[in-house]
């Protein structure tokens, strides 16, 4: 079967964006054809899927037309993928599946949304869409309450405690210090993190990622292909997804993550890895919480220990047998919600091709792997990549 | 003859005739509804009640008080207007927070109650203008919320935790998929606290926009319901929280939260 790459990648910086939806999308494109080693032109490619929650703002229905209008891609076969914020983690599984199935050989995948146009009323209405809106929302969640409900579950489970997520707050916003794509660009010490102001207790706002606009873009192409268009291509040698029930309550367990769990087993065997082998790994933080359960979910710790893991400083850059969201991760990075998935994917293919160009270079990393969750975890995509072919 | 009980958070007065179910709170020596509660609230209160120990078939319903709520969550046959005269029961609602459920014909004296639960007067209007704001009918969403058809949808399951039984499993909220293989049953009113959170006001959903910052925030609980399924509450707003991981919650009826002209009500939680 067709082998699939990354060959181009791009992204804006996440924040607080002076651009709109057009604007951000065709930075993003343009940094991602800009990267291309070889000659390959938008209108080249063959499919293109479009991750957004489509947030408010601008156009609601239709926008990847748009989008691939204000791209140099017009006339490509494009439609917007939604699954909350896992939207364009499963616009890239859509990508490698179009080329995996034979049917495109050039396929773009990206994500874009835009949250800071929004009167503050009318963003607190679009946060928390994406949980389950007749049960969870009707009890005064949104997902800052659902995690928390997670947290303190975990605390009494396992004996974790808040220090621990606050361990890797400290560690996201130091790696995001040296992101200058990210959204907050500053370290903070741990009697800092562990003060922030009571969000949903027992988290705080340094618990919390922020809400960001952001772009991101990453071009695919078949095996063929990507050897002409560059000698240093990051394949894609696993993708794995999955599901679950929507609503925390109707889950067996909440301080485990069960669509994370398939997804990542789907993922390492088509990959030939395991959670070993993973130097780099960009994982879904949305709060720090989702950091823990995704150590031990994704196989970095055992369940029940993801305190643990986070207490002794696993995860930090270079200093362990993995990176944990070298890029800042949502915390630090930001959390443009559908831009999130290829957000993640674009520092896979800077840090695999060894192109970060600071002090954030991940050391020698060879295999690597995101971890893209829509919502508390009724969606999730975790792909791994490496650079060599699987 | 009376008995008097708490019940449900309100003080509830048992005759063999009728039942009175008052508000505990007082506003200069007249009894007043709490953060969440309405005639709707304390008539549910007062059919439970009864229905515990005779049947309350039917009933008729003075204007102020939400019928198809009353019907969903107690499973009695609301009067239509045609029907006023076979009823056999009446509900009745006082110019203070007090509901009465009578038989009919019944010779009804409310009790005076020494039990009284003072409100201060600028927190009790600011709640009052908060609740009156959210009723308006150009109090729209402006993204993700659950409409008066999702809300009809649901209210069986929302009001009187109707469930489904499958091979020895209760299921709740219930599933449409399994309704031709499954028994309703509906699930009992207790539970145990699985986790909980306090979510300040800046963390609740835009529909509790305008009451959590008078209430400090809302507090939300994940109970392991008795009868097997778990699920999501709030807790009532008119009471003192000392969650704890494992503690006991009873579940009432009180306002939710209301929107373009249409109130919603479901269960809350009640630490016991």
């Amino acid at each position: 079967m067709v082998n699939v790459a990354m060959v181009g990648a791009g992204q804006t910086k996440y924040g607080n964006h002076p651009l709109g939806l057009k604007g951000m999308w065709a930075e993003a494109a343009e940094q991602a054809f800009a990267s291309i080693d070889g000659d390959l032109e938008p209108q080249q490619v063959d499919e293109a899927f479009i991750g957004s929650l489509a947030f408010g703002g601008a156009q609601l229905g239709n926008t990847a037309a748009l989008l691939t209008e204000h791209s140099r891609m017009k006339g490509v076969p494009v439609r917007r993928v939604e699954n909350a914020c896992a939207s364009s983690g499963y616009a890239l599984r859509d990508a490698w599946m179009a080329i995996k199935s034979g049917q495109a050989d050039i396929v773009v995948a990206g994500g874009i949304e835009k949250m800071n146009d929004l009167t503050p009323e009318r963003k607190r209405y679009w946060l928390g869409v994406s949980g389950d809106t007749e049960w969870e929302r009707l009890a005064g969640l949104t997902f800052p309450g659902t995690y928390a409900l997670m947290a303190r579950r975990h605390f009494h489970e396992h004996g974790s405690t808040h220090d621990d997520l606050v361990h890797i707050s400290v560690k996201n916003h130091l790696h995001g210090s040296m992101n200058a794509k990210a959204h907050i660009q500053k370290a903070v010490d741990f009697e800092k993190a562990a003060s922030g102001f009571m969000v949903a207790d027992p988290l705080t706002l340094y618990d919390c990622c922020p809400t960001s606009d952001g772009a991101s873009c990453v071009v695919l192409a078949a095996d063929h292909i990507a050897r002409r268009l560059t000698d240093t291509p990051v394949w894609i040698n696993g993708s794995g997804a999955a599901s679950d029930h929507l609503a925390l309550h109707d889950r067996p367990s909440i301080t485990q993550l069960a669509a994370t769990q398939q997804a990542a087993r789907r993922a390492y065997v088509q990959a030939g890895v395991s959670a070993g082998d993973i130097d780099l790994a960009e994982v879904h933080d949305c709060f720090t919480i989702a950091e823990l359960l995704a150590t031990e979910d994704l196989g970095f710790a055992a369940a029940g220990e993801g305190g643990v893991f986070a207490r002794n400083g696993e995860g930090r850059l270079n200093e362990g047998d993995v990176t944990i969201n070298a890029s800042g991760g949502l915390k630090s990075k930001g959390h443009p919600l559908g831009a999130t998935g290829t957000g993640q994917a674009v520092e896979v293919f800077q840090q695999l091709r060894q192109e970060v160009g600071n002090q954030r270079q991940v050391r020698d990393a060879e295999v690597a792997l995101t971890h893209n969750v829509g919502g508390s975890g009724a969606t999730c995509a975790v792909h791994v990549f490496g650079r060599e072919v699987a | 003859m009376d008995e008097h009980l708490v019940w449900q958070g309100y003080l509830l007065s048992h005759h063999d005739a009728f039942t009175v179910v008052q508000s505990p709170f007082t506003l200069n020596g007249t009894r007043v509804f709490g953060a969440d509660s309405d005639p709707t609230t304390l008539a549910v209160a007062a059919l439970l009640h009864r229905s515990g120990t005779e049947p309350v078939d039917s009933v008729s319903v003075p204007q102020g008080m939400d019928s198809p709520t009353l019907a969903a969550a107690c499973d009695v046959v609301v009067a239509s207007e045609d029907g006023l005269d076979a009823c056999s029961w009446d509900l009745m609602l006082s110019d203070e927070a007090v509901v009465v459920l009578a038989k009919r014909g019944a010779d009804v004296s409310i009790p005076h109650l020494d039990v009284e639960v003072p409100v201060d007067a600028q927190e009790h209007a600011a709640m009052e203008q908060a609740w009156s704001k959210e009723l308006h009918p150009q109090h729209v969403s402006q993204g993700a919320f659950v409409s008066e058809a999702a809300y009809v949808e649901g209210a069986g399951a929302r009001l009187a935790l109707e469930g489904q039984r499958t091979r020895g499993t209760v299921v709740w909220p219930p599933r449409f998929g399994d309704h031709g293989s499954a028994e309703s049953t509906n699930v009992h009113r207790t539970g145990e606290v699985l986790s909980w959170t306090a979510l300040s006001a800046a963390g609740a959903p835009s529909e509790f926009a305008l009451r959590a910052p008078l209430l400090g925030g809302l507090a939300t609980v994940l109970l392991h319901l008795h009868d097997g399924p778990n699920g999501v509450f709030l807790l009532v707003d008119d009471e003192d929280h000392d969650i704890t991981m494992g503690a006991s919650v009873e579940l009432v009826l009180r306002r939710l939260y209301a929107q373009e002209g249409f109130m919603r009500y479901g269960l809350k939680g009640r630490l016991v």
